[in-house]
């Protein structure tokens, strides 16, 4: 049975949504764990960053999904945004939620803003470090470096610089609280979006939800403060 | 000039009449069903069902209700139940069984060919009200369930926990929704009907009002459905919605519709009672509540003390005192006017004292709190949020209200009223109840008329009569359209300084004193009196704000209370005239060494069916000759 | 009598569609604690109606939680501040002398005011014509047991049937997206077998009728079944999901 257009309805609109929340769930657990490695010693981090620059075609391809997911995300969230507001042009002059079971939270209310931000964070993250000296198209001798006789970028002298700045340090930590908030809302709802919720899993889910999530944000956190503070 | 009643019953044994009629209508051919316009005013479970079934047969359907949504018809507030003769319990039930219930139920006032037919319909009804979705209470086999109810010894009663009003209303509005879908019925709805129009004798149209802009519209058609439920609001307080009304059905009357039985009125025993004057509607609580439930007054007139507080020997259980056999489970009749007794003699209870205990205490004892919340605990909770008190702890305090009218516009066995072409169906006319309805048979009726009667009668008229076309040019609706805007302006331009809720509120007080639970010739000419002086009254000084060309409900409530001025002065002649006590009808004065209604069986078995002429109102009778059942009184002791 | 109170009502007055609304602030001298909230509003319109002043439209009807019509913003909640209870029975016992109530009408571009209180609320009947029923004529059916259903799904079926259509998700939704109303109807039919031949007309067709509407999209706040008078789970709005995909996947 056809829908006028399914993937711009109300119900395809969330299910992009949600499914491309899901994904970046997970690239941004895997670009986590990632990070921690720099615990176990520059080499091991530069060997990891080494090892993903190496998978060539494979990299390209996880890239442009990435990429895409991106895409479909912001372009979907922000027409969700625009819709509401013309679904709602007069506001309420008092307004408030009437507790549960509501999920409203500041968490729920700020997706646009949380997510507006974390888009911005994302280009200017790209820039300065994909892009940064000893990236691609910026070639830099001073960061290269050599680990068990391979040469290959100085990723790790790039991290420990930016982070030793207390501008990007605890601009990267805010931005990564944001990413709490943003994910604290949106893993619970990306499921309920894919209809995979039963009112009786709602609370797990949502406390499921909420721990992940702040497990991702913290597992950021912790490198850009451990370096800053030079507990490593 | 007072029309002649043909109740049009068809020959034959009873069980056979509906048969045969069927054998003997004409038809109105596919392709021309399409060619007729139908208007059906209301959208309640009657109303609903009607313009549904007879766009799906192909006829042209217009379809109005006051209402912002056809959902929202009153039909939606009914809770308890539906009857059918399923004998799916397999308890003894059968069609007999259900017609013979309904017909002593209502007091051996009702029309035997009518009721039978209902009973046979009954089932047809549950089945097509399963295959639209309608969600009943099933078992746990899968199968439906039933439950019983008042004036039944078997359990026929299906229902959809305390909301079967509102499934059954959903499933009519949902055939609807896909009949307007189809473009099969144009919905109008906040649209009021302000008058009938009638062209060469017929039924050809009605004058409405936009409830939005208060534009007066014409809408031809060749037949009007009259679909507008009861007038239970003449008495101001009552179980019905705030904007249920009669101005529809009055409106035809005044156009030749003769109206039946109008004193006919059900007062339900327990609901919550009246708090104070801000009060604006009852609320009914469940005939249910009366199986754990035992009500009680103090013995001693005037006891304000806490109902705990008061010993066992100081309690009158007047219900078990007076009916041992029955006891808390007389029916409604018979249980309201108890009530009121108890509250004249100065025992009522509250701050009001117009309100008697309903206490759980030995129930709650007996079989304990858990077993009393299973049966009772959404009825309770409902009691406690508009109460603010807790029934577990401390008695209900309720009181009888105003709930149903069996009365309503008089029609023949083809639900056609004394205006051809005006079909009147469920509450608005007067026809299954007799003189007193029992509990699950109101939503019975109204589906049973919209679903399988009107379909046959009404074809049967279009097509034995030969209806030209009917322009809204017509002289007919410049005429009503011009009287319709002159009322209005003439509400308007009074500008006195009793508002229109003072007026309503009055009459109510009138009605109920009078022409309520417990009638007497002193007190009825007493009624009529004052309320045609509140009418004279309501004309020269009533205060309505605003403007038509607005939404203004004031204006609305204004125009429906004049018209139940009118009525209420009717009720009160119709329950004078009637020197008998029968079902929800009792006069002081007809009653037996122990308090029982009388009936006068040689005198009064008749429907009384009051015609609109020039001389004002004038009685004409129709004999109801019972054939297959034996009148008998009705004992409870 | 109860202890009367001195409520103060600050309500949202528009003379039309078109006109220019604006906050009007008004004192009762006497409510009362046993009043329902449409009470309140009852006598203020009596008062108001006595200085020649226009009385405050508000829709209501059957005044005990089950016809839809009423719906009011009650100092910022839909239907105010109790729990699974439309605004007709909600009752002044739970404010106290002195209290001052914003009331505002339901705000949605799709609900568009017709006066003060007062919204036109049609798009529900559109989503419903769409498909929220089962096509069977009258006359049509099989003998009602001929078809057995488990008592839960019955129960389930009949939870999401029990929307009022209010149209006070719509109002909580701060996205103002009718997700809840039409998820309801669509679950309702779903969880029964005469809903099954129509199931991916039905949800295709509510699902766009809805959006057609210029309801917003929703972001699973769960605000609406917060308000909801009924309690109706978001749970509907999963299952309309589903029903959907499993639509546009075949």
């Amino acid at each position: 049975m056809s829908s006028k257009n399914p993937l711009r309805s109300p119900v395809g609109k969330k299910l992009i949504t949600g499914i491309t929340g899901l994904g970046l769930v997970v690239f941004v657990l895997m670009h986590m764990i990632g990070n921690l490695s720099m615990f176990t010693g520059s080499d091991a981090y530069n060997e990891y960053a080494h090892f993903l620059a190496g998978l060539g075609p494979v990299l390209y391809a996880m890239e442009v999904a990435i990429v895409a997911f991106f895409l479909f995300h912001i372009v979907n969230g922000i027409q969700i945004w625009l819709g509401k507001r013309k679904a709602r042009p007069v506001g309420y002059d008092t307004y408030r939620s009437a507790g549960k079971p509501s999920q409203q939270s500041t968490s729920s209310r700020s997706m646009i803003i949380t997510g507006s931000i974390l888009g911005i964070f994302l280009v200017i993250h790209i820039i300065s470090f994909k892009f940064g000296p000893g990236g691609p198209g910026n070639a830099d001798a001073a960061y290269v470096t050599n680990v068990g006789g391979t040469e290959m970028r100085d990723l790790s002298k790039l991290v420990l610089e930016k982070f030793g700045s207390p501008f990007y340090a605890f601009g990267y930590t805010f931005v990564m609280l944001l990413l709490i908030t943003h994910l604290r809302h949106g893993i619970w709802s990306a499921l309920q979006s894919l209809g995979a919720m039963r009112p009786s899993l709602t609370p797990l889910v949502y406390g499921v939800g909420a721990v992940l999530g702040m497990l991702i944000g913290l597992g950021f956190i912790a490198l850009p403060l451990a370096i800053y503070f030079h507990l490593i | 000039m007072a029309p002649v009643l043909d109740s049009k019953i068809p020959e034959g044994p009873l069980q056979e009449k509906w048969g045969n009629y069927k054998n003997g209508i004409k038809l109105v051919n596919p392709a021309n069903k399409r060619k007729h316009t139908v208007l059906v005013v209301g959208t309640g479970l009657a109303g609903g069902s009607a313009a549904s079934t007879l766009a799906e047969l192909g006829y042209k359907v217009k379809s109005f209700c006051i209402q912002d949504s056809p959902r929202r018809a009153h039909s939606i507030a009914a809770q308890g139940g539906i009857n059918a003769a399923k004998n799916y319990p397999n308890d003894g039930d059968t069609v007999w069984r259900l017609f013979y219930d309904t017909v002593k139920g209502g007091d051996y006032r009702s029309r035997e060919a009518n009721v039978h037919r209902l009973a046979e319909i009954s089932n047809s009804i549950i089945d097509q009200c399963v295959a639209q979705g309608v969600p009943f209470a099933r078992e746990y086999g899968g199968l439906l369930d039933n439950r019983s109810f008042g004036g039944a010894q078997v359990s026929r009663t299906f229902y959809a926990r305390g909301q079967t009003g509102q499934q059954l209303l959903l499933g009519a509005y949902q055939s609807m929704s896909r009949q307007i879908g189809l473009g099969n019925i144009e919905m109008f709805s906040r649209q009021e009907m302000l008058d009938l129009v009638i062209v060469d004798g017929k039924a050809r149209g009605i004058i409405t009002r936009n409830l939005v802009t208060g534009e007066i519209e014409r809408h031809a058609g060749d037949a009007v459905l009259l679909c507008t439920g009861g007038y239970g609001n003449v008495y101001y307080l009552s179980t019905n919605a705030k904007n249920s009304n009669v101005t529809a059905a009055w409106r035809c009357h005044k156009k030749g519709a003769a109206f039946a039985n109008p004193c006919f009125t059900q007062i339900h025993p327990t609901c919550i009672p009246v708090s104070g004057d801000y009060q604006s509607k009852l609320t009914l609580m469940s005939e249910s509540l009366r199986n754990d439930g035992r009500v009680w007054v103090p013995k001693k007139q005037g006891d304000t003390r806490k109902p705990k507080d008061i010993p066992e020997d100081e309690r009158d259980y007047y219900l078990e005192r007076r009916y041992p056999s029955f006891g808390n489970l007389v029916p409604r009749d018979v249980a309201s006017r108890n009530a009121k007794i108890s509250c004249d003699e100065g025992k009522g209870v509250g701050e009001t004292k117009l309100a008697v205990f309903l206490d759980f205490a030995e129930a709650i004892s007996r079989l304990g709190r858990e077993a009393i919340e299973a049966r009772y605990g959404n009825l309770f909770e409902m009691y406690e949020r508009i109460t603010g008190e807790n029934p577990y702890e401390t008695p209900m305090r309720i009181y009888p209200a105003v709930h149903y009218t069996m009365g309503g516009i008089w029609v023949d066995y083809e639900l056609q009223s004394t205006v051809p072409g005006l079909f009147v169906l469920g509450e608005a006319n007067f026809s299954d109840h007799g003189a007193n309805r029992l509990g699950a048979s109101a939503l019975m009726q109204g589906l049973a008329d919209g679903y399988f009667v009107i379909p046959y009668t009404l074809g049967n008229y279009l097509a034995s009569n030969d209806l030209e076309k009917v322009s809204t040019d017509n002289e007919s609706f410049a005429t009503a359209e011009t009287e319709s805007m002159a009322r209005i302006k003439k509400l308007l331009s009074i500008q006195g300084t009793k508002t229109v809720t003072e007026y309503h509120r009055e009459l109510g007080r009138i009605m109920w004193d009078y022409v309520g639970m417990s009638r007497t010739a002193e007190g009825l000419q007493t009624a009529i009196k004052e309320i045609a002086a509140l009418k004279e009254d309501f004309w020269k000084n009533v205060l309505v704000p605003g403007e038509n060309s607005t939404f203004n409900k004031n204006l609305e409530f204004a125009g429906r209370v004049a018209d139940f001025l009118e009525l209420g002065e009717l009720m009160a002649r119709d329950a004078l005239e009637r020197e008998e006590s029968c079902g929800g009808h009792f006069r002081e004065e007809y009653q037996s060494p122990e308090g029982e209604a009388q009936r006068n069986d040689d005198l009064f078995t008749y429907v009384a069916a009051w015609a609109h002429t020039e001389n004002g109102h004038q009685l004409v009778k129709e004999p109801l000759e019972y054939e297959n059942v034996k009148l008998t009184t009705r004992s409870y002791k | 009598m109860a202890d009367s109170m001195n409520i103060k009502l600050k309500v949202w007055r528009q003379a039309g569609p078109k006109a220019q609304g604006r906050f009007e602030t008004y004192t009762v001298p006497e409510a009362n604690p046993h009043m329902s909230f449409l009470e309140l509003l009852d006598v203020l319109n009596e008062q108001l109606i006595k200085d020649h002043k226009e009385p405050v439209e508000f829709d209501h009807d059957c005044r005990e939680g089950i016809c839809g019509s009423c719906g009011v913003v009650v100092d910022g909640v839909a239907h105010g501040p109790q729990r699974r209870t439309a605004c007709c029975q909600l009752h002044m016992r739970h404010y106290k002398d002195g209290d001052t109530i914003v009331v505002e009408p339901w705000r949605a571009e799709a609900f568009p005011i017709i006066k003060d209180l007062v919204v036109d609320r049609t798009a529900f009947d559109r989503i419903i014509a769409a498909g929220g029923y089962v096509s069977i004529n009258a006359g049509a059916a099989q003998d009602a047991n001929s078809l057995p259903i488990p008592k839960t799904a019955a129960d389930l079926a009949m939870d999401f049937a029990s929307c009022i259509g209010c149209g006070a998700c719509v109002a909580a939704c701060p996205n103002a997206s009718a997700s809840l109303f039409t998820a309801a109807k669509i679950s309702h039919l779903a969880m029964l077998p005469q809903g099954a031949p129509e199931r991916k007309l039905r949800v295709t067709a509510m699902v766009d009728q809805m959006a057609e509407e210029g309801f917003g999209d929703c972001s699973n706040h769960a605000e609406c079944e917060a308000v909801c008078p009924k309690g109706i789970s978001i749970s509907a709005i999963a299952m309309m999901r589903r029903e959907y995909v499993k639509a546009v996947m075949s």
